[in-house]
C-alpha cells in the first residue's frame, strides 16, 4: 500500500512538474513571438559640402573660353552613356592600360579635361578626382550585345530649364549630388552639356541660390507645424 | 487650356520655310532666331486633343528637323 | 473677368516664351530673337518692376518685384544698388513666396474660453487698447511692455518708441536685436562713443586679406561673400575663417583656423601681443588717435534674475596694457586655444603688416557671447594699434544679422536704454526727444527697465503684466524656451502678438493681430553699412492685414494720444520719416531725404551735403572730422578711440563629466532666422525640411551614431530630439555638437543658456554644456 502510494505520488510530482515548466515555457515562447518593430524613418539627406569650391580656381577660365559650337555634348549623349541618370558613366572609349585601376591614367585627361584630337570631343571633368579606383564604377562598354535581353526599368531624367520655382529665378538642383558635389565640374567649361552649362561659373558658391530639390531621393511635402496645425 | 513652348530646329537652311509653314497653322506663335538656326514656338489652344493636332501638324512638317518641348503649363477651362 | 483672364493668358504665353528662349541661349549663347518681338516679353510687358530692399538678412540688398496684375510673380537683384549688383541668394529670389502660404494670418484672432474667433480688426485694436490703459490704471506704467524687432521698419520702431517712452512714458521697449546685436553696439560705444561701423561693402574691393572671426558668410552673408569671392579669384585677396566649425565659408576660404570655444578672447590678445612684440604697432596713430582703458573683471553672467553690472573704465598707459598682453604669448595661448602657435603668429603677421589691407568680418559668433562686448573691443584694438581703420580696405566690420537691425533698433532706438537721438540717461537726448515728440520732458524717464532676457523674466515672476510682440518670434529665438513659454503662458500676462504667420509664440497669445507683409506696406530699412533704404507699398495684403505702424498708431489714438500721432494712414511713412529726420540732423548722422532714397538704392549717413559718407572718422571722406588731423574720433570728447585690456574669462557652463560637449547654435543659408517666413516657400522648405545635430565624425564613431539616427540632446535646462548630421552641412570641432534653431517642430533653444554680456545684455548661444544620447 506504502508502494503503490509512493508511486502514485511520485506521478503525481511529475504530472505537476511536466504542467508547470510546460506552462512556463509555453510563456516564455509566447514572449519570445515578439519582434520589435522599428518605426520608419526618413532620412533628409542634406549634401555635403566637401569638394564644394574644387574647381572655383578656374572659374575665371571658365568665363573666358569661347564655345566650340562643334563638339559640344548635349542632355541627350549625356544620358545615353548612362544605365540611369546618377549612374556612373561607362567608358565610352577604347582604354590601352587594363591592368590598373584608373587612376592617373584617366585622371591625365579627366581632371582638367580637354580637347582629345583623337576622340574629336573634350574629355569630362570628374567631379571627384581623389577617387583613383575610377575602374570601380565606371567600366568599358566591349560589346554592343546583350547576355540576354530583359526588361530594364528606365528612370526619367530631369529636364533642363523647368526647374524654376519663379520667373527667372534661379533653378533648383533636380538631381542628387552624392560624389557630385563639385557643381562647375559638369555645369562649365567645353566638356558641360550645352543644356546645362552655366552663364556665370565666376560666381562660385553655387548653392548660394541654386538648392536641391531632389524629389526622388524624398518627397518632403510642404512645412507642417507639429501639434499646431489647426 | 494648354499652352507650350518648344524649340524648333529647321533642316539645314529651311529656317524661312520651316517659319512659313509654322505660321500658317492656327493656334501657334512663332519667334525666330535671328543670327542662330533656331526657332521658338508656342501653340495655345482650347483643350488637350486641340493641342495634340496642331503638334502633330507641326511635327508633320517637313523643313523640321527636331522639335523639342520646353515648357507646358495648363490652366483650368472650367472659367 | 474675360480682359484679367486674358490677361493671365497672354502672360503664361510670355513665360513659356521666355522659358524657350533662356533654353536656346543656354544652347546657342549669344542668341538673338526679333527684337520687336523679345520687347513683348515679360521683362517689360505687362511686369512692373517696383524697387525695395530683400526682407531678409542684414546684407540688405536691392530687389526688384515684378508684379503683374497686382500681384507679385517675380524676384530679382537690383543692378542698381552698389550692395548686391543684381545677385541675390536663394532666400532673396523666392521671398515673394511665403504671403501665399495657406495658413497666413489674414484677420484679428481673440481668444475666447480657449478658443481663437475671428474678429474685425477695429474690434480687436479697442480690446487691446482697453487692456493696455486698464493694466496701466491699475498696476502703473511699468507694468506694460513691448517688443519689438530689427526686422521692424523704421516708422514702426519710431512710433513705437513715441508711445511707450513719449506717451505712457516707460522704459519697457526692448527689441529681438538684443539677442543679435547688443554686443557690436556696446563695442562701437565703449570703443568709439559711436555706433556702427565705420567704413562700408566698398572696402571689399580694396582688401587683401579678409578675416572672419566666427562667422559662416557663405551661408549668413551670402552676397557679401559672393564679392569677396570674387575679389579672391580677381585679385588674389584672401579669406581667412576662424571658427569653431568647419563650414561652407572655411571650404572656400584660402585658410581655415578652428579654435576651442571662448578662446577667441585669447587669441586676440596674443595677436595684440605679437603686433607689439614684433614692432608692428602703428605708433603715430596710437599716439594721436588712442587712448587706453581698462574696466571691471569678473563681471559674472547674468544667470540670476534682475542681475545688475556697470563697468568702471580706468585710463591705463601703453606700458601698463604691454604687460597685461605677457599673459597671453602665443605660446600661453596655444595650449588652451588649440590654435597653433604658428597660426596665431601668421594671424598677427597679416594684421602687423604695414603693406597688407585687412578687414575683420563678424556677426554671431562674437556677438553672442557672455564676453561679447570684450571680444568687439579686443578686435577694435588689433585694428587700432596697426592703424587699420576707416580707410578703404582696412578696418573692422561689424555685420548684422537682420534688415535693420541697424535702421530700427540701433538708429531708431528700440531699446530700453535708447531713444532715437542718444539715451535716456542723458538729460539732454530726453530733452530733445520730448521737444520733437511734444511731450513734457519729465515724462520719459531716466532709468532703462528691462532688457530682453530680463523682460521675459518679468512676465514670468509676474511683474509685466502686459506684453505686446510685433515682427519677432520669441518663444523660439530665446534661450531658455523652458522656462518663456510657461511664462507666456500665465494668465498674469496678457499677450498681443502681431504677425503674419501664427508661430509658437501666437500660440499664447490672447490677441492675434494680422500684420502686412513687407511688400503689402512701405516702409524704410537700414542695413550693415548705415544704408537707408526706402520702398513703396507693391501690392496689396490679403484680408484685414495692416501695417505694424499703422496698428501702433490706432492703439495710441485709442488711448487718448490721438494728438501726437498726427499722421495720416495714405502717408504715415514719409510723415514719421520726415519727424524723425530731425534727431539726427548733423553731420554726424544727418539722415538722406526721402526724395533722394526714392530715386537712388539707399543712401548711407552720415549723408551730408547730398553726398553719402562712405568712411567715418576719416577726414579725407568724412566732413565730420573738425580736429585738424588725418582721422577724427567724434564721438568721444577727446577725439580718441579707446583700446581696451580685456582678459580671457571662461565660458559660464563648460563641458564636464555629466554634459560632456558644447553646443553651438546657429543658422543655415536656407531659412531666415526661427522659419516663419522661409519654411512657407515650397523651395527653401525642401532642401532644408527640418533641423539637425551636427557631430564630428570622430565623436558620432565613438558613440555609434549613424546619420540620420534620433539623438536626443539634453541641458541642465531641457531637451530635444533631431535627426544626427555627420560630414554634411558643417563640422564641429571635436567634442562639440551644433543645431541650427530655425524649427519650431525641434526647439534646441529649451536646451540653451540664458547667460548673457553683462554689458550688453545679449544671450550667450553659442556655448552650453549638454549629453547626448540616441532617442
Amino acid at each position: 500500500m506504502k508502494k503503490r502510494l509512493g508511486i502514485i505520488s511520485l506521478f503525481v510530482i511529475l504530472f505537476i512538474a511536466f504542467i508547470t515548466i510546460w506552462n512556463y515555457s509555453y510563456q516564455i515562447g509566447l514572449e519570445e513571438a515578439y519582434i520589435p518593430v522599428e518605426d520608419e524613418q526618413h532620412i533628409y539627406v542634406i549634401p555635403s559640402e566637401s569638394g564644394v569650391f574644387k574647381r572655383s580656381q578656374h572659374a575665371l577660365d571658365y568665363e573666358n573660353m569661347p564655345i566650340d559650337e562643334h563638339h559640344q555634348r548635349s542632355l541627350t549623349t549625356y544620358y545615353q552613356n548612362r544605365a540611369y541618370h546618377g549612374a556612373p558613366p561607362s567608358i565610352p572609349h577604347p582604354v590601352d592600360e587594363h591592368q590598373n585601376m584608373g587612376g592617373t591614367s584617366c585622371l591625365k585627361c579627366h581632371e582638367n579635361g580637354g580637347f582629345t584630337e583623337k576622340f574629336q570631343a573634350y574629355a569630362p571633368v570628374t567631379p571627384h578626382p581623389e577617387l583613383v579606383n575610377c575602374k570601380q564604377c565606371h567600366v568599358e562598354q566591349n560589346t554592343n550585345t546583350l547576355f540576354k535581353s530583359g526588361y530594364y526599368a528606365s528612370v526619367k531624367a530631369p529636364e533642363a530649364g523647368v526647374n524654376n520655382a519663379l520667373l527667372g529665378s534661379p533653378p533648383m538642383i533636380p538631381h542628387q549630388i552624392q560624389l557630385r558635389e563639385n557643381c562647375l565640374s559638369c555645369h562649365a567649361g567645353p566638356s558641360a552639356p550645352k543644356e546645362i552649362r552655366v552663364s556665370h561659373p565666376n560666381r562660385v558658391n553655387c548653392r548660394q541660390c541654386h538648392v536641391p530639390n531632389n524629389k526622388e531621393m524624398a518627397e518632403v511635402g510642404t512645412f507642417k507645424r507639429v501639434g499646431n496645425e489647426k | 487650356m494648354p499652352i507650350k513652348s518648344y524649340l524648333a530646329h529647321p533642316q539645314e537652311g529651311k529656317k524661312e520655310a520651316l517659319m512659313e509653314a509654322l505660321s500658317k497653322i492656327d493656334h501657334c506663335d512663332v519667334i525666330p532666331a535671328e543670327n542662330k538656326e533656331l526657332l521658338i514656338v508656342v501653340t495655345d489652344t482650347e483643350s488637350k486633343t486641340d493641342d495634340e493636332k496642331v503638334k502633330e501638324s507641326i511635327e508633320a512638317i517637313k523643313y523640321l528637323k527636331l522639335l523639342a518641348l520646353v515648357s507646358g503649363f495648363n490652366t483650368p477651362k472650367n472659367n | 473677368m474675360q480682359n484679367s483672364l486674358t490677361n493671365r493668358r497672354n502672360f503664361i504665353k510670355k513665360m513659356a516664351a521666355a522659358a524657350a528662349m533662356t533654353a536656346a541661349a543656354t544652347m546657342f549663347p549669344g542668341i538673338i530673337f526679333a527684337s520687336e518681338q523679345e520687347a513683348n516679353l515679360p521683362k517689360g510687358g505687362n511686369l512692373d518692376w517696383k524697387k525695395g530692399p530683400c526682407r531678409f538678412c542684414g546684407v540688405g540688398c536691392g530687389i526688384l518685384v515684378g508684379v503683374d496684375q497686382g500681384k507679385a510673380v517675380a524676384v530679382k537683384g537690383d543692378p542698381n544698388s552698389s550692395v548686391n549688383k543684381g545677385l541675390l541668394c536663394v532666400k532673396g529670389y523666392h521671398q515673394i513666396m511665403c504671403t501665399q502660404a495657406k495658413d497666413r494670418l489674414t484677420h484679428a484672432l481673440v481668444k475666447k474660453n480657449g478658443k481663437y474667433v475671428q474678429t474685425p480688426i477695429n474690434e480687436a485694436l479697442d480690446i487691446v487698447a482697453n487692456k493696455m490703459k486698464e493694466t496701466i490704471e491699475k498696476h502703473g506704467k511699468d507694468s506694460v511692455a513691448m517688443y519689438t524687432s530689427g526686422q521692424s521698419t523704421i516708422p514702426e520702431g519710431y512710433v513705437a518708441s513715441k508711445l511707450m517712452k513719449g506717451a505712457i512714458g516707460t522704459n519697457n521697449l526692448d527689441c529681438n536685436a538684443r539677442l543679435c546685436m547688443a554686443s557690436a553696439v556696446a563695442g562701437f560705444l565703449t570703443s568709439f562713443g559711436a555706433d556702427e561701423p565705420m567704413g562700408c561693402y566698398d572696402d571689399i574691393d580694396h582688401a587683401d586679406y579678409f578675416i572672419t572671426w566666427g562667422n559662416n558668410m557663405a551661408e549668413m552673408h551670402p552676397v557679401l561673400f559672393s564679392r569677396m569671392l570674387e575679389q579672391k579669384n580677381r585679385r588674389g585677396a584672401k579669406i581667412i575663417d576662424f571658427a569653431t566649425r568647419t563650414t561652407r565659408s572655411s571650404t572656400a576660404s584660402n585658410k581655415s583656423i578652428l579654435f576651442e570655444p571662448q578662446t577667441d578672447l585669447a587669441v586676440a590678445n596674443a595677436i595684440c601681443y605679437e603686433i607689439i612684440n614684433n614692432g608692428w604697432v602703428n605708433k603715430s596713430f596710437v599716439e594721436n588717435h588712442v587712448n587706453f582703458n581698462k574696466g571691471l573683471t569678473n563681471m559674472g553672467y547674468g544667470l540670476e534674475d534682475k542681475f545688475k553690472f556697470k563697468d568702471k573704465p580706468t585710463k591705463i598707459d601703453f606700458e601698463a596694457y604691454k604687460k597685461f598682453l605677457e599673459d597671453y604669448t602665443p605660446e600661453k595661448v596655444a595650449k588652451y586655444s588649440k590654435v597653433s602657435v604658428k597660426d596665431i603668429k601668421y594671424l598677427a603677421a597679416i594684421y602687423g603688416d604695414p603693406n597688407k589691407k585687412v578687414v575683420s568680418y563678424w556677426c554671431m559668433g562674437m556677438n553672442q557671447h557672455t564676453r561679447g562686448t570684450w571680444m568687439n573691443n579686443l578686435v577694435y584694438n588689433i585694428h587700432l594699434l596697426t592703424g587699420k581703420i576707416s580707410q578703404p580696405g582696412n578696418g573692422p566690420f561689424s555685420l548684422t544679422g537682420q534688415p535693420s537691425a541697424c535702421g530700427t533698433a540701433r538708429e531708431v532706438g528700440t531699446f530700453t536704454h535708447k531713444l532715437p537721438k542718444g539715451v535716456v540717461m542723458n538729460e539732454k537726448h530726453r530733452r530733445l526727444a520730448a521737444k520733437i515728440w511734444k511731450v513734457p520732458y519729465e515724462r520719459i524717464p531716466s532709468k532703462p527697465t528691462y532688457h530682453a532676457t530680463e523682460m521675459f523674466r518679468a512676465v514670468d515672476r509676474g511683474d509685466i503684466k502686459f506684453i505686446w510682440t510685433q515682427v519677432t518670434n520669441p518663444l523660439v529665438s530665446l534661450p531658455k524656451t523652458g522656462r518663456y513659454r510657461p511664462a507666456m503662458e500665465k494668465e498674469s500676462c496678457f499677450v498681443v502678438v502681431s504677425d503674419v504667420f501664427p508661430t509658437p509664440t501666437s500660440d499664447v497669445a490672447d490677441v492675434i493681430l494680422p500684420a502686412s507683409w513687407h511688400i503689402e506696406k512701405s516702409g524704410l530699412y537700414g542695413n550693415s553699412e548705415r544704408r537707408t533704404q526706402h520702398w513703396d507699398k507693391m501690392v496689396e495684403g490679403p484680408g484685414e492685414t495692416t501695417p505694424d505702424a499703422w496698428m501702433t498708431i490706432e492703439i495710441a489714438k485709442r488711448m487718448g494720444y490721438g494728438d501726437l500721432f498726427p499722421y495720416s494712414e495714405e502717408n504715415h511713412v514719409e510723415e514719421i520719416y520726415n519727424e524723425y529726420r530731425q534727431f539726427h540732423e548733423g553731420a554726424k548722422h544727418g539722415m538722406a531725404p526721402l526724395e533722394v532714397l526714392k530715386k537712388e538704392s539707399g543712401a548711407i549717413w552720415p549723408y551730408v551735403n547730398g553726398k553719402s559718407t562712405q568712411w567715418r572718422f576719416n577726414a579725407k571722406y568724412d566732413p565730420a572730422c573738425s580736429n585738424d588731423k588725418d582721422f577724427h574720433f567724434y564721438g568721444k570728447p577727446d577725439g580718441k578711440a579707446v583700446i581696451w585690456q580685456r582678459p580671457y574669462e571662461p565660458a559660464p557652463e563648460v563641458p564636464d563629466a555629466e554634459y560632456p560637449f558644447w553646443l553651438n547654435t546657429g543658422r543655415v543659408i536656407e531659412h531666415w532666422h526661427t522659419g516663419s517666413m522661409t519654411r512657407r516657400i515650397p523651395v527653401l522648405h525642401k532642401a532644408m525640411p527640418e533641423a539637425y545635430v551636427e557631430f564630428h565624425p570622430d565623436d558620432a564613431n565613438s558613440l555609434g551614431i549613424r546619420n540620420g539616427e534620433k539623438i536626443k540632446v539634453s541641458s541642465r535646462r531641457g531637451s530635444c530630439v533631431l535627426p544626427a548630421s555627420i560630414n554634411q552641412r558643417g563640422l564641429p570641432t571635436k567634442g562639440q555638437v551644433f543645431v541650427p534653431f530655425f524649427d519650431e517642430n525641434m526647439l534646441i533653444n529649451d536646451v540653451t543658456l540664458d547667460a548673457f554680456c553683462p554689458i550688453s545684455k545679449e544671450p550667450d548661444y553659442k556655448k552650453c554644456a549638454v549629453k547626448v544620447e540616441k532617442a
